[in-house]
């Protein structure tokens, strides 16, 4: 009874296969979603668009024609001057170079749409993951808590703390800190957007604790650690993925729309503020706004039909 | 192709009676990204009057989407590509679909697998039931109430007045089913198609709605078609049978036949595998069960000749070049296996 | 015979009644989903454990295995107390345990990790209880593959790729990855399809000859449970009602509700005896289980001490016992 199994012939009968070569790896579930997501046109055409958006906010300093900060139009008079071949996309009430400043806004629009939900997956992932794995009280707890963040109106906190925060730091080190107003968006838009994720994480993280694959691995002694880390995380992240990339253009627009308002970083170069400049000459010089506004919608578009793509790449059974 | 199969099984009817449903050569394809999968390929049998018609087959065999394919019910992907579906002598697939949905639940209806998920939640009962009769025949509300408390009351259900009133889920699994039966008969159809109609429920209960059935199909001279995998269903209610692998028939024969005598060598391995409870099995060494080697085939590139031929203990080289044809081999009883007397094409 | 491997003696396991307020949540009651269950297993037996849904034969294999914690009843596998080991969760005792106690779950389209490879998933146990010898697991899974009926190169797809009966092969390779000396087999072949079923079924009796496995088999399939047991018992509301080597008690059943269950089976013989029992009425819900015998509502043989006090698990017969006040 305790000895060792022998190695002995299969119950089946078949050819003795002998020790073969490794077969190449089958295509794991990474790669199918990615199959799957390649054939999704509306989910290729939101992945281009978003690899634009990349490019553009990696080469700007390279295909910019002006330094964003550069107003010597107003000089020359030229500042409100439609498309020219100099300024391709015309120059905008202060002077500056409309095609410029767009480029430029593409890195902080994705600096501010990626920051944010990195903070709010962190955030999402550990509470959702804590309240769904652990239950009970400590469920309850952490979900009332979240439903706080939930229902607490965003953007009037952000404005609240972006002009309170203005003024605090006046004479203080922090001042000399690049774009602060800026990192206070992100900060606050992470802290702020979390609750969705960890309401996703605590759904995933419930439904995967009791999933069969779990239980066969604590029948088989995998420590507690082993179990969320190995099994439980892996297979809630698509679910995540998702509501990352539709989080990523939530944050780009919200940043959008308090940079509109005037509240954003004067010294950040960003597309809500560009309208903010230019919104009350749109008879006069229309590329102003035209401009920012699009490359606005593109990106927003983008992540969004990203987010539809990888949700039919993931649940492929959910389309038919 | 099945014109010679007049003969009904049941003794009473003796006389050759038009069929009540003729399924000649059916054809059902899923159109998925991968392919054409050819769920159900040639497909041929007839239900006559008053009868069960047993449809036995594995997942994946076909017989679900058979018997959907009779209310142009098949799901997307899939369409029904092919064949006839004679139904007292007009040809069903011919209806255009609204014209279909005068026929369906009036003369044809349907027993669902599923029955906590084949009642709409947000509804009672009673608005359930009346309104598949309001929407058949002109009657009033209150015609309709007594339609359904009878039929309630038929199903065995006590208290129909009250029961009109709850909702499915204040109901247990087999009342649950017990009102699938009563909607599915309200318009006393003439033929009811059961999905696996007692898969989802425990033994006892299972036992309880076969009775049922049974029962309710010789009051009401119905005729039925009892689609499962389980031989020993078929084997209560079942008065003939038609054995489905990869979506083509194997055999066709009277029930008893079908267990006694059965000719197809997947029919006969089939009803082997399956270990018996009245049997022992203890003593002596245990010997294993018969099995049937392999799997079933992928239907998007189904095996040419016979669908069964690599699994076949039987199969000669010419299994593989021809594909059988269901011959009737003796009164009743067709089988397509040219091992076993069936003609067969060149495939 | 030897001493048992598993003796479960009084095992229950209560769930409260709970209604959820904002905060806190009130118990208003409680559900025996198993109640004062005991059997014992032997080396290279099988017990089958049978009865319809909801009557507690998978909580109790989860108990056993300790993925619910009891609320009573000792559990002893190789005459050592299991619960507290559990309880106090020392790792290494703990493992000692997990290691000659495996599970096989229902279903293998659940039971494997969507994103693991086989051989990952068969490493799993390798990793876990010899740590230290990483250089033997490649060898181990490709025998445990044979040992199933796989081939070596499965080891290198994803489960997605399989059909059902081949994920059970690997439901049950993992399972004999660490060399149990038990098996619980939670209905291993109720999703499978008829023609798979039978192959399942001999492989579990093959292994079992071979390396003298004991298993509990837990099914509401009365014709596998006859094929593959040495022993049934038979549960009704958490409760068992009757125990017994296998033979005696398909044959000659003496509680109601064994009879009444077994004459349910449709018996794939057209025109076969009809001696069935016609059981009137559905389990009640175990929140509401009848006081007395908890099946003497649907009895026909029902006495009026039966409404009152409930039977306890009675000797009838060489290793039979069953609960009854009124047997067949």
């Amino acid at each position: 009874m305790d000895a060792p199994i022998a190695p002995a012939p299969a119950v089946v009968p078949e050819a003795g296969l002998a020790r073969t070569e490794r077969p190449p790896r089958p295509p794991g579930i990474w790669r199918q979603s990615w199959y799957r997501f390649r054939r999704n046109r509306a989910g290729m055409l939101g992945l281009c668009l978003v690899g634009f958006v990349v490019l553009v906010a990696a080469l700007c300093p390279f295909i910019a024609p002006f330094d964003p900060n550069d107003q010597s139009a107003m000089l020359r008079g030229a500042a409100r001057q439609g498309p020219t071949l100099t300024h391709l996309l015309g120059t905008d009430r202060n002077g500056y170079d409309v095609l410029s400043r767009v480029l430029y806004g593409a890195s902080t629009a994705l600096m501010v749409g990626i920051g944010a939900m990195m903070i709010a997956s962190v955030i999402g992932v550990v509470i959702g993951g804590i309240a769904g794995y652990a239950g009970g009280l400590t469920d309850e707890f952490l979900m009332r808590f979240a439903e706080f963040f939930m229902v607490v109106p965003v953007f009037i906190v952000i404005l609240a703390v972006v002009r309170l925060f203005g003024i605090v730091v006046v004479g203080t080190w922090l001042e000399s800190v690049p774009n602060l107003s800026l990192m206070t968006i992100i900060v606050l838009l992470g802290l702020f957007e979390w609750a969705p994720i960890a309401r996703m994480a605590r759904a995933e993280f419930m439904r995967l604790k009791h999933a069969e694959f779990v239980e066969a691995a604590t029948c088989i002694g995998s420590t507690r650690r082993e179990i969320l880390l190995r099994h439980i995380l892996p297979n809630a992240l698509p679910s995540l993925v998702v509501l990352v990339a539709l989080g990523i253009g939530g944050a780009i627009l919200a940043e959008t729309m308090v940079s509109f308002l005037g509240f954003g970083d004067p010294k950040a170069v960003s597309w809500g503020q560009l309208l903010y400049f230019n919104y009350e000459a749109l008879k006069v010089a229309p590329w102003a706004s035209l401009a920012p506004g699009a490359a606005i919608f593109i990106t927003v578009l983008g992540f969004n039909l990203l987010a539809d793509g990888l949700t039919d790449a993931f649940n492929p059974r959910l389309r038919q | 192709m099945l014109s010679t199969l007049a003969s009904a099984s049941r003794p009473v009817a003796a006389a050759p009676e038009a069929p009540l449903v003729r399924v000649e050569d059916l054809r059902v394809h899923f159109f998925t990204r991968d392919g054409v999968v050819r769920a159900v390929d040639g497909m041929d049998y007839v239900v006559n009057k008053a009868e069960t018609l047993g449809i036995v087959g594995e997942s994946g065999s076909g017989k679900t989407v058979s018997s959907l394919a009779m209310l142009q019910l098949v799901p997307p992907p899939a369409r029904t590509v092919g064949g006839r579906i004679l139904f007292r002598g007009e040809n069903l697939l011919e209806r255009t679909p609204k014209a279909m949905a005068s026929v369906r639940g009036k003369h044809i209806a349907m027993i669902f697998q599923n029955p906590a998920t084949s009642l709409n939640p947000i509804y009672s009962i009673g608005a359930q039931l009346c309104e598949i009769v309001r929407w058949h025949e002109k009657v009033s509300r209150r015609q309709a109430e007594e339609r359904a408390t009878a039929l309630l009351n038929l199903v065995g259900i006590s208290d129909p007045a009250a029961r009109l009133r709850q909702f499915p889920h204040e109901l247990s699994g087999g009342m649950k089913q017990r009102v699938g039966i009563a909607r599915a008969l309200l318009c006393n159809p003439a033929l009811v198609l059961a999905d696996e109609p007692t898969t989802a429920l425990d033994v006892t209960i299972q036992a309880q709605i076969l009775d049922l059935l049974a029962e309710l199909q010789a009051r009401l001279h119905m005729s039925m078609v009892l689609v499962t995998h389980d031989m020993g269903v078929v084997a209560r209610m079942a008065d003939r049978i038609t054995v489905m692998y990869a979506g083509r028939v194997c055999e066709t024969a009277s029930a008893r036949t079908i267990f006694t005598a059965p000719r197809h060598p997947y029919t006969r391995a089939l009803l082997e595998s399956m270990p018996r409870v009245d049997h022992s099995y203890s003593g002596r060494a245990r010997q294993p069960l018969p099995t049937i080697a392999g799997r079933p085939p992928n239907l998007l590139h189904p095996p040419a000749g016979c669908r069964f031929h690599d699994r076949c203990p039987e199969a000669t080289a010419e299994c593989r070049r021809v594909l059988p044809v269901e011959t009737e081999v003796a009164p009743g009883h067709t089988v397509s296996c040219i091992r076993h007397g069936s003609q067969g094409v060149a495939a | 015979m030897s001493a048992a491997l598993l003796e479960v003696d009084g095992l229950s396991k209560w769930y409260p009644v709970r209604q959820r307020g904002l905060f806190r949540q009130h118990t208003t009651g409680e559900i025996r989903a198993v109640d004062d269950v005991s059997f014992r297993i032997r080396a290279g037996e099988t017990l089958g454990l049978v009865g319809e849904s909801g009557c507690g034969k998978t909580t109790t294999a989860r108990a056993i295995l300790n993925l619910v914690e009891p609320s009573a009843g000792f559990i002893r596998f190789e005459g050592r107390d299991v619960v507290p080991v559990f309880r106090e969760g020392d790792r290494a005792k703990v493992l000692q345990i997990r290691r000659s106690l495996q599970y096989v779950f229902q279903d293998p389209w659940l039971s494997l990790n969507p994103r693991w490879t086989i051989g990952e998933t068969l490493k799993e146990p390798l990793r876990v209880h010899l740590p230290d010898q990483p250089h033997r697991w490649e060898e181990r899974v490709e025998e445990l593959l044979r040992m199933v009926g796989l081939e070596p190169h499965h080891a290198w797809r994803y489960p997605h790729e399989f059909s059902g009966g081949q994920r059970q092969r690997v439901g049950i390779a993992r399972a004999l990855a660490v060399e149990p000396k038990l098996l619980i087999l939670d209905e291993p072949v109720s999703s499978l399809d008829v023609s798979v079923r039978a192959q399942i079924l001999n492989l579990l009796v093959a292994l079992q000859d071979r390396m003298g496995l004991a298993y509990l088999y837990i099914s509401h399939d009365l014709s596998s449970v006859r094929f593959i047991s040495t022993h049934v018992a038979v549960m009704y509301l958490g409760k068992l009602v009757e125990i017994g080597q296998v033979d005696a008690l398909f044959t000659r059943p003496r509680h109601h509700y064994t009879r009444a269950l077994l004459s349910a089976i449709p018996v794939p013989e057209p025109g076969a005896a009809n001696t069935r029992i016609a059981l009137q009425g559905e389990v009640p819900s175990a929140m509401r289980r009848p006081p007395g015998c908890p099946f003497h509502p649907r009895c026909a043989a029902a006495l009026p001490v039966c409404r009152e006090v409930e039977p306890p698990l009675t000797p009838a017969g060489e290793q039979h016992r069953m609960a009854c006040h009124n047997p067949v």
